[in-house]
């Protein structure tokens, strides 16, 4: 793993004297504190599908831990969007990107997705519901401080995902749905 | 049947005025010693009542009232083909789409609905045109419909994805009884006054986004009725009575479900959805679901 420390030299002259100061602009933040020491990870459960069953299936990852939710929530559904490391199947179609991921005082996390989480979708009641919930579920299950899930596609509220489930409300997880 | 006894000592001289009352079926006295009874013969099983009486001249007032309940007698039914036009739904591997579907199944349902009940039956759409969920959902409402079934086919992402489900609406606790009381606050009489402006859409709206949480528990009894039959007839893998948070559903003011009769996804299941004969099978299933729904509705 490669760290890089990003520094911006600003160079002041003030009269003859030649002041530098050194500003750090790196992320990951953990970084900045010792180059030495290595990055903090944080484990979390992310939910995928399989083809023998109809329930999600959890699957752990790792990811560098952020000072803040808002971060390793977006991190964790970046970590969602690639392939099951385990053989399992993506309930999100593959091209579809995160374009923003911001939450709310209240606990809600407004999940923006690009338009092939909606146009590459197959549709269709059991495949839309396993779609929604893996994506709350990965959310609410890692983070505490995240209640309900809003998915945006385009930056835009929609009516449904594919003609069934309700995009109009926030999410509520469904831990119903997870295997045993 | 009602008993109300009075205790008088008075010597009572007993008149009786013709009457006509759907509602009660006739009414009696008895004398007893000190007290006359008086019996009411009520046409239904579920009612209130309230009385008071008044001196000089005796006066027994009786409110009798048929409990809300009672009055749900199932008399027009929607059914709803789910999709239409340029929203296709799901895709077959053998490129069966599911709005083509769900027509000629609605259309066999409706068909054997009144072929064998005195009952209303309307459809959202009878040919392949777009509609949008809110409009059908407006059209179950302004046609007082008492129930409503809408008819999807089912994908999913696993390939051996199959067998049959019947939905109803999931809601979140809180919004459940928030929705509930407000709804009850609103009662249905008062909600049928406001829909009738046309400037009130927005209310209209409102009124309906909560609709559907007052029939959930109808809801999931109609579902267990439906889904049984297509387990009989269909042996179809059984996967039972779901709750989702379908956008079709939530603004239904009357018990409501939606049925995935089998997998598109699924290229065994996508081809005898193709059949007639599966058509037929799965109208019927449902009918017979309905039936037992109806009758039992009728009687609580």
């Amino acid at each position: 793993m490669l760290l890089f420390i990003v520094l911006i030299i600003v160079y002041i002259r003030i009269g003859r004297k030649e002041k530098i100061k050194q500003e750090q602009v790196s992320l990951p933040p953990e970084i900045a504190q010792s180059s030495e020491e290595q990055p903090e990870k944080k484990k979390i459960v992310l939910f995928y599908l399989s083809e023998k069953d109809a329930f999600l299936h959890p699957e752990v990852r790792e990811i560098y831990a952020y000072p803040s939710v808002a971060q390793e929530a977006k991190k964790t559904v970046e970590e969602l969007l690639k392939e099951s490391q385990n053989g399992n199947l993506s309930p999100i179609p593959p091209q579809t990107k995160l374009r923003e991921l911001f939450l709310t005082r209240k606990g809600v996390a407004y999940v923006d997705f690009s338009k092939d989480f909606q146009v590459s979708h197959p549709s269709g009641s059991a495949a839309e519901i396993l779609t929604i919930y893996s994506v709350v579920n990965s959310l609410t299950y890692n983070f505490k401080s995240i209640k309900k899930v809003f998915i945006l596609i385009e930056g835009a509220e929609k009516e449904t995902l594919g003609g069934h489930v309700n995009l109009n409300k926030p999410f509520l997880p469904q831990y119903s749905l997870i295997a045993k | 049947m009602l008993l109300v006894n009075i205790n008088t000592k008075v010597p009572v001289r007993i008149q009786r005025r013709p009457f006509e009352s759907r509602f009660i079926e006739s009414f009696s006295w008895t004398k007893s010693q000190d007290s006359l009874i008086l019996i009411v013969k009520v046409e239904h099983s579920d009612f209130s009542f309230d009385y008071f009486n008044m001196e000089d001249p005796l006066q027994l007032i009786v409110d009798l009232s048929q409990s809300k309940e009672e009055s749900r007698e199932v008399r027009n039914i929607i059914i709803d083909p789910g999709h239409g036009g340029l929203e296709s739904g799901a895709r077959g591997k053998f490129g069966a789409q599911e709005k083509d579907i769900t027509l000629p199944i609605s259309l066999k349902l409706k068909a054997i609905i009144e072929r064998n009940l005195a009952l209303r039956v309307f459809l959202t759409r009878d040919k392949d045109v777009s509609m949008s969920l809110d409009n059908r959902v407006a059209m179950a409402n302004n046609n007082k419909a008492d129930l409503f079934i809408s008819i999807h086919a089912n994908s999913s992402f696993r390939k051996n994805a199959m067998g049959s489900e019947t939905f109803f609406l999931s809601m979140d606790a809180t919004d459940e009884e928030a929705r509930r009381l407000a709804y009850l606050e609103n009662s249905s009489d008062e909600l049928e006054d406001r829909i009738e402006g046309e400037n009130e859409d927005e209310i209209k709206m409102i009124l309906w986004d909560m609709a559907q949480a007052a029939y959930l528990q109808q809801s999931s009894q109609l579902a267990e009725y439906i889904q049984r039959e297509l387990n009989l007839l269909l042996s179809t893998h059984n996967r039972g009575i779901k709750q989702a948070p379908f956008k079709v559903l939530t603004g239904v003011a009357c018990p409501a479900v939606l049925v995935e009769v089998a997998f598109l996804s699924n290229p065994v299941e996508e081809k005898k959805l193709l059949t007639e004969t599966f058509q037929t099978k799965v109208a019927q299933a449902i009918y017979r679901g309905l039936v037992n729904f109806i009758r039992l509705y009728g009687q609580e």
